[in-house]
């Protein structure tokens, strides 16, 4: 119980201590972590190297800013639908990708999964009249008292914290259990008579669900989304917080997330040159610190 | 509606705009050949995806700046900017691979992805320490400017230049891949990396080479786009993206494939300017699309 309670009581006292700044910050280190985490279920668990689960943050994002801008639903009711909408929304989308993909391995799962999410990106890009093309959607804000930061965070902690309870339960159920056999060995598992195909994209959709829930978390808090959210360079985003946390814990890469948000703001900050600095941080991290943060088990299956 | 369909489809019928399209499309094909060929035989033979092959590329053109800006105009100005380009490439993907990538091979493909994204970060902010954060320009040398007058149509001189450098250096690499004993190597490590080790070929040195091939082919692809791109440091992101696109249609580790790939996306690309004006960026990824359901391994490329 202690065990918890106190990451909980910290949690919820948080923006009592924080300045609005930084409790914009940690809305930020809730989402991305979420992002991180359920990315993470798919490599750390599953084994699978998505290299466009981006394009699930971005499809999230969008899916709140059309859904807040375009509907033409009342603002309350439109913000109520975003985490539904969201959810429903990339998990759809991840059901098309996933169907075309899941059953391609290792690397070339990741190419694929790459080129629907520049397919996306370009999408995103030309389709000027819904989604703002290049100039993006700017100007979302929560209704009411929620557009605060300090009631916003709540709504975004009500929101992480039990989808992150699922995911944990998703990974420690038989479900889960079946899915790090598949890491291990799939031929094995497939011949004591699981439908591997059927548990990847199952995986793989949940995974990007909550991916889009976090993409439009963040769209909202920081009231805005523009295509560079599903745009290459975004990809590598959530391998690098699963990588730097540690991929085979279940909270690392949350802990990524939020060391590499918080990274992010004082480094560019102080320097225009922040790629320069997180490149030199991955380099490092992945030849000094192959295990990430959390490090301590060895990887099973090398 | 119609109207406007017909009206805009209406240089389809004029030979000169489609031979004009089709030139540009070829030479521009020809440019993406020589950084996708870079980057689908390190991926042959490393198994790396080297997303750092379009900051190479665009290292490639920024040393050309340099080198031109020695003698500008001059054709031997020119053509040492040429060589120059490509001997530092090799260089510094030599020094790469043995600095960094040499380190990761047997790490998990999270690891490797990582790498050379990082680099995509470390070396494109490089460029601006170096170079700076203004788009440059290459004057083309005396000798190529102008037009060519062929079959009563008129080419600009360069384009017709950069096909054939690009023809050139195909059948080099062919020659080299196929005609001598590395290329022999680099073929078999393709296929089997493990059985060519234990034949006793040195492969941590064959690596070495083959990184730096590439990334010789990616600065010579940078300095040859010189004179026809604005060279700024945003030049790197276009262009990963087509090779990438190249490389996947045309099946990875295949020279064949990307060469072939190359020319179908440059002239899609040509063409589709003036077929769908602003989307035809979304043809190229439908293309790949298509391919990766239909052939996975691309057009020339092996099964996994």
């Amino acid at each position: 119980m202690i065990r918890l309670a106190v990451p909980a009581l910290i949690l919820l006292g948080l923006p009592f201590a924080l300045s609005e700044f930084w409790t914009f910050i940690a809305i930020e280190v809730l989402a991305f972590a979420l992002y991180a985490v359920s990315f993470n279920v798919l490599l750390g668990y599953g084994g699978m190297l998505s290299f466009g689960h981006a394009a699930f943050f971005g499809v999230g994002g969008y899916a709140a800013a059309i859904l807040m801008k375009k509907a033409g639903l009342p603002a309350g009711l439109a913000f109520a639908l975003v985490p539904l909408a969201a959810l429903a929304v990339s998990a759809a989308v991840a059901v098309l990708i996933g169907f075309l993909s899941v059953h391609r391995s290792g690397i070339y799962f990741a190419m694929l999964t790459f080129a629907f999410q520049m397919l996306l990106y370009t999408v995103a890009l030309k389709a000027t009249g819904i989604t703002g093309g290049d100039d993006g959607m700017t100007g979302l804000k929560p209704p009411g008292a929620l557009g605060r930061a300090f009631y916003y965070y709540y709504f975004a902690l009500a929101l992480v914290a039990p989808a992150l309870y699922v995911l944990y339960r998703l990974v420690s159920s038989p479900f889960g259990i079946t899915l790090r056999a598949l890491r291990a060995n799939p031929r094995r598992v497939q011949y004591v008579g699981v439908n591997v195909r059927a548990h990847q994209l199952a995986t793989f959709v949940i995974s990007a669900a909550f991916a889009g829930l976090a993409g439009a978390l963040f769209a909202l808090s920081s009231g805005n989304v523009f295509p560079g959210w599903l745009n290459w360079t975004a990809s590598a985003t959530p391998i690098v917080m699963a990588v730097l946390g540690g991929v085979h814990t279940f909270l690392g890469p949350a802990l990524g997330a939020a060391v590499y948000v918080v990274l992010e703001v004082l480094i560019s900050g102080r320097t225009e040159y922040w790629p320069l600095a997180m490149g030199v941080i991955i380099v490092a991290l992945v030849l000094l610190m192959p295990e990430g943060l959390t490090g301590f088990t060895r990887r099973k299956d090398a | 509606m119609i109207d406007s369909v017909v009206q805009q489809l209406a240089w389809v019928q004029n030979p000169v705009v489609v031979a004009r399209q089709l030139l540009a499309g070829v030479s521009n094909g020809m440019l993406l050949f020589l950084i996708s060929a870079g980057l689908s035989l390190i991926f042959g033979v490393l198994r790396i995806i080297n997303f750092a092959h379009g900051v190479l590329f665009m290292f490639g053109a920024f040393l050309a700046v340099s080198l031109v800006g020695l003698a500008p105009g001059t054709t031997g100005g020119f053509v040492s900017a040429l060589i120059g380009a490509s001997a530092g490439l090799a260089v510094l993907g030599a020094l790469l691979e043995i600095g960094l990538l040499r380190r990761i091979y047997r790490s998990p493909h999270e690891y490797q992805l990582l790498l050379t994204f990082a680099l995509v970060f470390i070396l494109g902010d490089v460029a601006k320490l170096i170079w700076g954060r203004e788009d440059n320009s290459v004057v083309t040398p005396q000798l190529l400017t102008g037009s060519t007058h062929a079959f009563g149509v008129t080419f600009p001189t360069y384009r017709l230049f950069l096909i054939a450098v690009g023809v050139a250096v195909a059948v080099a690499l062919w020659l080299v891949l196929h005609r001598t004993r590395w290329g022999i190597f680099v073929r078999a490590a393709t296929m089997d990396r493990g059985m060519l080790s234990a034949l006793g070929v040195n492969t941590r040195w064959l690596f070495t080479a083959v990184f730096a091939l590439g990334a010789a082919l990616a600065g010579l692809g940078g300095a040859l786009a010189a004179p026809i791109v604005a060279v700024g440091p945003g030049l790197h992101v276009q262009v990963i993206i087509d090779a990438f696109v190249v490389v996947v249609i045309g099946g990875m580790g295949s020279v064949l494939g990307a060469l072939a790939a190359s020319l179908l996306v440059g002239v899609v690309n040509a063409f589709g300017i003036l077929a769908v004006p602003g989307a035809a960026v979304v043809l190229t990824f439908a293309i790949m699309a298509v391919v990766l359901i239909v052939r996975p391994h691309g057009l020339f490329g092996t099964p996994e």
